[in-house]
């Protein structure tokens, strides 16, 4: 769902190699107070897609979103159900969220 | 929050330091402000002009018992939750809690008034008459929990198992519930997710910490492990969804104990 709720702008280059930023739009998730709306949306179903700045929350199974492409040792909030969890890769290469206590 | 409620949060707002994030989550402010956003403008849970389904009689009568069940539990939530304020063993965990009343208090209000608004004359009485008796006693054996000042258990009883199965039964029945109450669970299930996220993470922390309270709680999710299942059995039954929901419904709260080591 890289588009149209969010673009890509310009790479940001860290240690770890270059990766994608993104201007994050309010997609209308009301969960959370205003200022981190953009941070968040709501998984849409069966054909619905994560771009590569989101990972779905799997406690409360919101789309978490971040500024930058996201990648594995990432730590991530899920502020609609107060879950700090680190981005993984799972076992068929894509990205995931567990949660860490 | 004060003034750093005030402050502009950063560019990401993943970048927050973790103790600043779980000091803001937890606080009554995120809490107000949030709840403002999904809130406002509605009337007993719902927008005031969304219009009544046309129930038949049996329709009217199922989605009765199933409001019943719902009181019921809000209920027990209410009384835990408030009860658990007492015991919580510091301020943050104080300070959510005394939200989530406020969330549970609304909860039993609006599935009371719906109720009502489907001709329920004594609401209250009607719970007492109508509510799954598997229900009945997991509230008296979450009460007992809380009574007993036993934080760890109480909080998974309450915010692990019977929030999962809220939350699981509220999401899925929104999902074919005539518009009202499908505008009332749905408000609903937003504060859902706060409870279940607190109750999740807290005995996650305890767990981490104190390694020894896993055989304990091992126990409690076995002795109440059936009366979360046969109310979820009875709920879907009432409500008409097809044979494999409960297991699949059933899987959601299997999943949150299971990331707590519980398989």
């Amino acid at each position: 769902m890289a588009a149209p709720l969010e673009s890509p702008v310009e790479p940001d280059t860290r240690e770890d190699g270059e990766r994608q930023r993104f201007i994050l739009d309010d997609t209308g998730f009301d969960e959370v107070p205003k200022k981190y709306r953009r941070f968040y949306r709501k998984w849409q179903g069966p054909g619905d897609t994560l771009a590569p700045n989101e990972v779905i929350c799997p406690v409360c199974k919101v789309v978490i979103r971040s500024t930058r492409e996201l990648r594995p040792g990432d730590r991530v909030y899920c502020m609609p159900c107060m879950s700090r969890l680190v981005v993984v890769r799972n076992e068929v290469g894509t990205l995931e969220a567990r949660v860490t206590y | 929050m004060g003034a750093r409620g005030a402050a502009a949060p950063p560019a990401d707002i993943h970048d927050l330091d973790e103790q600043a994030f779980i000091e803001e989550v937890h606080s009554f402010d995120f809490w107000f402000q949030a709840v403002e956003g999904y809130l406002s403008g509605l009337t007993h849970g719902h927008k005031p002009d969304t219009v009544e389904a046309a129930f038949t009689e049996l329709e009217r009568d199922r989605l009765v018992t199933v409001l019943c069940n719902y009181c019921l539990g809000e209920t027990a939530a209410l009384e835990g939750a408030s009860g658990l304020i007492a015991i919580a063993p510091n301020r943050l965990a104080k300070i959510f809690l005394s939200t989530q009343v406020a969330d549970e208090g609304r909860h039993l209000e609006v599935f009371l008034h719906r109720l009502r608004d489907l001709g329920v004359a004594e609401a209250e009485l009607e719970v007492e008459r109508r509510a799954s008796r598997s229900l009945q006693l997991f509230r008296r054996r979450l009460l007992e929990l809380v009574a007993g000042k036993d934080w760890e258990a109480a909080i998974f009883a309450q915010n692990v198992i019977l929030e999962a199965l809220e939350f699981a039964v509220f999401h899925s029945h929104a999902q074919t519930a005539d518009p009202i109450t499908r505008e009332v669970l749905l408000g609903v299930v937003k504060d859902e997710r706060r409870h279940i996220g607190f109750g999740e993470n807290e005995l996650g922390r305890r767990l981490k910490a104190a390694p020894h309270i896993r055989s304990r709680i091992g126990q409690v999710k076995k002795e109440l492990d059936h009366l979360v299942l046969d109310t979820l059995e009875e709920t879907m039954r009432h409500l008409g969804i097809a044979r494999d929901e409960p297991d699949r419904l059933g899987r959601t709260y299997l999943e949150s104990v299971e990331r707590l080591g519980f398989a």
